[in-house]
């Protein structure tokens, strides 16, 4: 066994390098995956790259390193399907996601029809909401989707993911509506937009953070 | 009272035949702990050596089926190292197990009964064989 100093000369360096590309690209195996195996893989493979190394020139290590992503696009996708079903995957995780974009496409729809209604019957108890229920239903559709494929594919806290979504996506068209909005439309009422894209903030946040706590209420149960 | 314990333990496990056939890796690696312990780089190189350079095993192939075979029981961890003064700490050793045995086993059987099918239809000439 070659001790660690003797790893870390600088004759190495191109050891040290492949170890650390192979390190990163480790990140594409499932967390629990590389949690138990990921040290003794990049072992093996450092290994393995030392010996190819030694025993011939570049040709050889292209070689290597082609067998080695062939590996990789393999087994990382295999991984994967084999974590779906195990705990908090997203087999696992598939009643209460359902419930959660069932309820988002509710509200969404439930607020679209609102609207549609307010604007067909000139309904002026409704209208009066309209800003706030036209940023509800456009920022609910995209905010939920990318907050849903965020938390769905990395390990990002899903109330913070939500928050900082959320944020961007009522923030930013609220600004430049109020700025560009005026200039375009002399009737526009840019108070009235911002209090809109307010309202559908902290309308969506306040349901993500609501639905975090349900289930931190049900982890203890478990 | 262990030797018992582990026979009432084989009667509880379905038999071996039924996780035919394994995949080459699985097979592979099987073999490579058929006569001893070994880690990760042991098994790729014993390999790689039998068959003359023709398998090689990555090391998502083969910590994917460690993997799956700890989980079936058919290999285990070992703690016990051949010689902890020359051998990284951090290396991870995995032996057979008896339930581990009959499978790769049933496996080599069934390899067998391949190869004799192949024989009785000419397919494999005398010395073929023999290499």
């Amino acid at each position: 066994m070659m001790p660690s100093t003797e790893r870390e000369q600088p004759g190495n360096l191109n050891c040290r390098l492949a170890r650390q590309v192979y390190c990163l690209l480790l990140r594409g195996y499932p967390s629990a995956f590389r949690d138990e195996y990921g040290i003794a893989m990049e072992q093996v493979f450092h290994d393995c790259y030392r010996a190819e190394k030694e025993r011939g020139g570049p040709w050889r290590l292209t070689a290597f390193w082609f067998r080695t992503l062939l590996d990789l696009i393999k087994t990382v996708p295999q991984e994967h399907l084999e974590n779906l079903g195990k705990e908090n995957s997203a087999m696992k995780n598939l009643g209460r996601d359902v419930v959660a974009v069932a309820g988002c496409v509710g509200i969404i729809l439930a607020a679209f029809l609102l609207l549609s209604y307010g604007r067909r019957h000139e309904a002026s108890s409704i209208l009066m909401f309209g800003y706030a229920l036209d940023a509800l239903v456009v920022t609910g559709a995209i905010g939920n989707l990318i907050v849903f494929l965020l938390v769905k594919t990395t390990r990002l806290d899903a109330v913070r993911v939500a928050l900082w979504t959320f944020l961007i996506v009522n923030g930013v068209p609220a600004i430049v509506l109020a700025i560009v909005g005026g200039r375009i439309d002399p009737q526009f009422r840019a108070t009235a937009t911002l209090v809109g894209y307010t309202v559908s903030f902290l309308f969506w946040f306040g349901v993500h953070w609501a639905w975090s706590l349900t289930k931190a209420r049900m982890q203890p149960a478990n | 009272m262990k030797t018992s314990g582990k026979k009432a333990a084989n009667l509880t496990k379905p038999p071996p035949e039924r996780f035919l056939p394994l995949t080459p890796a699985m097979f592979h690696i099987l073999l490579a702990l058929a006569d001893r312990e070994r880690h990760g780089y042991h098994i790729m190189q014993e390999v790689e050596e039998r068959t003359e350079g023709k398998v090689h095993l990555g090391p998502g192939t083969l910590y994917g089926s460690i993997k799956r075979m700890l989980a079936a029981g058919w290999i285990e961890e070992t703690e016990e190292r051949p010689d902890a003064d020359l051998d990284d700490e951090r290396r991870r050793y995995y032996r057979l197990t008896d339930f581990g045995y009959r499978v790769a086993g049933a496996e080599a059987e069934r390899l067998e009964r391949l190869v004799k099918s192949a024989r009785m239809k000419k397919l494999l000439s005398k010395t073929q064989v023999s290499r």
